[in-house]
């Protein structure tokens, strides 16, 4: 049982819904799970079975339709869009699988941009130092068109844990590389992760990727199925080898 | 995060890219346009009024029967304003034996108070300016006047009981602009010697005034004290408005030309802004998503692009208004020695509210859909289709829209013509949307039965409807301003210039005696006088009517009539009937005299000449022409006036060689026969027309880039989607040929659509402003049809297919990678 100082995600009975030209399409139904301070976990399952929605919700981005969330304390049900927003700029980082960098600004422009939203000081020394810990400390610099795709998830992931945030959610971070890359990015992931100190929550397709987590919850038709048994849920049924 | 960073470096970084590039450009043109035709209409605005307050030698008149209140004087000057004070009445005048009806005018101290008047020392002599007015016992004689009594500088004459003697010879008064055809030439005296004199007694029929003139403030303040007391003090004004010649009227025509050019541009300008915004807009989603994602608010966002749109209109209002500045200067110089004179110095009012009018049109077209990027959800960064795109708050685009297009129809000063170029641009808009729209079925109905490239072309216009309507409407209003500049223009200025046909009168002779007319006829063909037209005119009072009389100073006393068988050129009957030949005892009067003095059909007016009076039933209502050069007259009698009368002729006619030495003899032989040449005058206007012709290459430079601005815009609005199927296609299989053919059908059938649409609207537009503003009927001629219809088509299929090149250079893969 974890104590509650440590929780940094919880959510009870979370669904999610939306209008469809058919009809009311329900993307996530009743959604529980729990991640404490410093744990990995990985969200993985079929296309469009509703893994992305959940990180997005579980990050706050949206509000869920039914059941609640609480995220580093707050419970998100209650906030307003501003205050979600208020309390992603200080608690959360993001990874996404299209790197999203701004293409008309600098390496460490990207990454100093997310850091002068969280309103942090010394923001030019806070990405320094981040895109030093990537390995980009020659390519500050250097536009994203400029740059490799490895090394823009790399300027990404500096942006993420520039601002020490307490949870880091990572969507198919290794999805748009290659596998050496992808590999290379992954180890990149979990090393900062642990010198941080940070939870963090990817969604994946990548088995090896999601086997590094410390937990695996596999999402199928909108429903998390990993407490299931069955031949197909044992692969998943493996330790943090991170 | 400060919103003033963010928007910092949203400019600059977006700006680099090449996002706010059309934005850009429609704000600078709009801004340029707006700069260059404001401070221009205001400083050829100022050289008129001064020009027109030339003509009144004075900023406004109080007019009455009987001696003006001296309190209303002394009002004047208590607000500061400077007074003078004249009476003019005409009255037989003796020197020796002979006399003639003069005009004599009794000025005070001061007068003119604008202008100046010419005198010179004899009859003949070099006339140069005079400050002053004649001396107690002194008057100032035309010289047409000392010709005809035979006269000269020295002599004496009577003013009723008073002996004066002739002093100069008056060779030019500002005021006499309106009466440049009078009868009787002027007399000038003292007006304490004609007050003095017996002739201002009951029913003397004298004119008396009050000049005013100040600041523009001071003559405000003035009329808004006097306004509410004329009807009681039964006193009348004349206003610098009413003032206006030939001349004045051919400026003003051309101001609400350049106007209306500014006007067009505007438009064009706020769809180009539109258009741009929009796509702008929608290509910041996903930044704004990735920004809120990092937890920006709404509100940061907001603020932000609020703050971007405003760096960005500060920065274009600056390189615009030096744009503006420059074209006006342009415009100046082209003007510049011409019908206006020297033009008053630019002022920085025009250029603040050109800048501020920019801001208003960035307000009212790019901010609410930027402001819109405020719905967009941060989930948008992980999953698009939860982006639900909210509708704009109608409020928000209404408001601003119509402050954005108020503020030209203000500035135009015509809301009839802001009305057409405003409403007709909104029709046409309406129209392209309509048949944009029905295009789009029928397309939808034609592709299921086509071949593959016709598919692709005609499933792309349907697939992309809404984008498709828009870029129909916007290239459609773009190539009408483009055929207004480049075919309907020309044809106007060419038609208004053939309007003042070459063989319109430019000389008249006055004071011809029944018994020369013959003679001075025969003359005049023999000199080779063209279009010539001799008419009797005899100088009568109007002293009753059966029908109730509107006082009106400037129309009621003496009055110049004629008589005439059958409807004089450059005239039209509006109500009733034109004389019925073997006709008598009837009267037709030129609309405005009619509406001035509240006279109707039907009513009957009873005239005096001396001791002679003449009742006539007034049967005809007619539009005169006055810009025709014609003799005209406010009132036309039945023939049989001709023996009731005293009476003489003016003659009017067009001298081909045009310096007049041919008309000596005429002179010589009928001395009392005084020569006109009004050539000076028509000259001037032909000249004007020419000049504002020029001049409006220079507006309309700006129009010619805010089309393109539009053109360009509404081609960029899908490009993206375009090179993104096309490249889907291509890796499906369809070779290069294909993948042109379906393009160049879709843009073909867009081209077509808004080509056939402009063209009819600019032939409409055109005819309009003509008539409007020219006051001709304006007839397209097929070139406009044949060349403007394939000339826009060519120019978008042409636009397009230049704009979506790089679909077929650029390998597919690349294309899909990028999204």
């Amino acid at each position: 049982m974890n104590s509650p100082d440590l929780t940094m995600i919880s959510c009870h009975s979370v669904g999610f819904s939306v209008d469809a030209p058919g009809g009311r399409l329900d993307i996530l139904k009743d959604i529980n799970l729990n991640l404490n301070q410093r744990e990995t976990l990985a969200i993985v399952g079929a296309s469009g079975s509703g893994k992305t929605t959940l990180l997005g919700l579980l990050a706050g981005l949206e509000r869920p339709t039914s059941g609640d969330i609480w995220l580093a304390g707050e419970h998100l049900n209650r906030l307003d869009e501003n205050e979600r927003a208020r309390l992603r700029r200080r608690r959360v980082g993001f990874v996404f699988q299209s790197f999203h960098l701004l293409p008309s600004l600098t390496a460490l422009e990207n990454v100093m941009l997310a850091l002068e939203i969280a309103g942090l000081d010394r923001p030019r020394h806070r990405a320094t130092t981040a895109l030093d810990q990537v390995g980009l400390s020659h390519r500050m610099d250097h536009y994203p068109r400029q740059m490799s795709g490895g090394e823009q998830q790399r300027v990404a992931i500096a942006r993420a844990f520039a601002g020490d945030p307490a949870v880091l959610f990572a969507d198919e971070p290794t999805g748009n590389l290659d596998r050496n890359t992808g590999e290379s990015v992954a180890r990149l992931l979990f090393d900062i992760h642990r010198e941080h100190g940070t939870a963090l929550v990817l969604v994946t397709h990548d088995l090896n990727l999601a086997r590094r987590c410390g937990r695996i919850e596999e999402i199928e038709d909108g429903r998390l199925v990993s407490g299931q048994t069955g031949p197909e849920r044992e692969k998943f049924r493996l330790v943090d080898k991170g | 995060m400060n919103a003033y960073l963010l928007s910092w470096r949203l400019l600059l970084r977006q700006g680099r890219s090449g996002a706010l590039g059309l934005l850009a450009a429609g704000l600078v043109v709009a801004t340029a346009a707006l700069v260059a035709v404001s401070l221009f209409t205001d400083r050829v605005g100022r050289a008129l009024e001064r020009e027109a307050g030339e003509a009144l030698a004075a900023d406004l008149i109080v007019t009455g029967r009987d001696r003006i209140d001296d309190e209303i004087a002394r009002q004047a000057r208590v607000m500061g304003l400077d007074t003078a004070e004249i009476v003019l009445m005409s009255t037989a005048v003796f020197v020796g034996d002979d006399s003639m009806l003069i005009d004599v005018k009794g000025v005070s101290e001061a007068y003119p108070l604008r202008g100046a008047l010419r005198l010179a020392d004899r009859l003949g002599g070099q006339d140069e300016p005079f400050i002053g007015i004649p001396e107690r016992g002194q008057a100032w004689l035309e010289p047409r006047g000392l010709r005809y009594l035979e006269a000269e500088v020295g002599d004496r004459t009577d003013l009723g009981t008073t002996e004066l003697t002739i002093s100069r010879a008056l060779v030019f008064e500002p005021d006499r602009g309106g009466s440049r055809f009078m009868l009787a030439p002027r007399m000038m005296v003292n007006l304490a010697d004609l007050l003095e004199s017996d002739l201002l007694g009951p029913g003397a029929r004298a004119r008396y005034r009050l000049l005013v003139a100040g600041t523009e403030g001071e003559v405000q303040a003035f009329r808004r004290w006097l306004e509410p007391r004329l009807e009681a003090l039964e006193l009348g004004l004349i206003t610098v408005a009413d003032a206006e010649d030939q001349t004045g009227m051919a400026l003003t025509q051309a101001r609400r030309f350049l106007g209306i050019a500014a006007l067009t541009t505007v438009i064009l300008a706020a769809v180009a802004i539109l258009l741009s915004a929009l796509r702008f807009a929608s290509a910041q989603r996903d930044l704004v998503a990735l920004l809120k994602s990092f937890g920006a608010t709404g509100n940061q966002v907001m603020a932000a692009l609020s703050l971007m749109l405003l760096w960005l209109v500060l920065v274009s209002v600056f390189i615009g208004g030096l744009g503006g500045l420059g074209a006006q200067a342009i415009i100046a110089q082209i003007l510049a020695d011409g019908p206006a004179g020297a033009l008053p110095p630019p002022r920085l009012a025009p250029v603040l509210a050109g800048g501020l009018f920019t801001l208003l049109l960035a307000a009212g077209f790019a901010l609410p859909p930027l402001l819109n990027l405020r719905q967009v959800p941060p989930m948008r960064i992980l999953n698009r289709s939860l982006d639900n795109r909210v509708g704009l708050s109608r409020l928000l685009w209404v408001l601003p829209i119509l402050g954005a297009l108020a503020i030209p129809v203000i500035q135009l000063g015509h809301m009839r013509l802001a009305m057409i170029v405003l409403g007709g641009s909104a029709v046409l808009a309406l129209a392209l949307a309509l048949f944009g729209w029905l295009a789009m079925i029928v397309t939808r109905l034609l592709s299921r039965r086509a071949t593959a490239a016709w598919r692709f072309g005609l499933a792309g216009l349907h697939r992309r409807r809404a984008a498709g309507i828009v870029q129909v409407t916007a290239l459609g209003l773009g190539l009408m301003a483009l055929l207004l500049l480049m075919i309907v223009r020309a044809e106007l200025l060419e038609q208004w210039r053939g309007s003042l046909p070459a063989d319109t009168p430019d000389h008249f002779l006055v004071n011809i005696q029944p018994d020369q007319v013959e003679g001075i006829e025969n003359e005049l063909i023999r000199v080779g006088a063209r279009n010539l037209q001799i008419r009797p005119m005899a100088n009568i009072n109007l002293v009753e009517s059966s029908g109730e009389l509107r006082r009106d100073d400037r129309m009621a006393g003496q009055i110049n009539v004629s008589w005439i068988g059958e409807l004089p050129p450059a005239n039209r009957v509006i109500e009733g009937e034109f004389f019925a030949p073997g006709a008598t005892g009837e009267v037709s009067l030129a609309d405005m005299w009619a509406q001035r003095l509240g006279v109707r059909l039907g009513d009957e007016l009873t005239f005096e000449s001396g001791a002679r009076q003449l009742t006539a039933t007034v049967t005809s209502i007619r539009e005169v022409d006055w810009n025709s050069f014609n003799v005209n007259f406010f009132v036309l009698l039945t023939p049989e006036a001709a023996d009731l009368l005293p009476h003489q002729f003016i003659a009017s006619f067009y001298l081909a060689d045009g310096d007049g030495s041919v008309l000596r003899p005429v002179s010589r032989t009928w001395p009392n026969v005084s020569v006109i040449d009004i050539g000076a005058i028509i000259e001037r206007i032909g000249e004007i027309i020419d000049r504002v012709s020029s001049a409006a290459q220079v507006v309309f430079f700006f129009t010619l880039l805010a089309g393109i601005v539009v053109l360009l815009a509404a081609l960029e609005a899908t490009r993206d989607e375009r090179r993104h199927e096309s490249a889907l296609i291509r890796t499906l299989g369809a070779d290069n040929p294909m993948v042109r053919r379906g393009l160049l059908i879709e843009y073909g059938i867009m081209a077509i659509i808004a080509a056939l649409l402009a063209t009819i609207g600019a032939a409409i537009t055109g005819w309009l402003l003509a008539r409007e503003l020219f006051d001709f009927t304006y007839q397209p001629s097929l070139r406009l049809f044949a060349t403007g219809f394939f000339t826009s088509v060519a120019l978008v299929v042409g636009s397009g297919w230049l704009g979506n090149r790089s679909v077929l250079s650029t390998p597919p893969v690349r294309i899909l990678r990028t999204g």
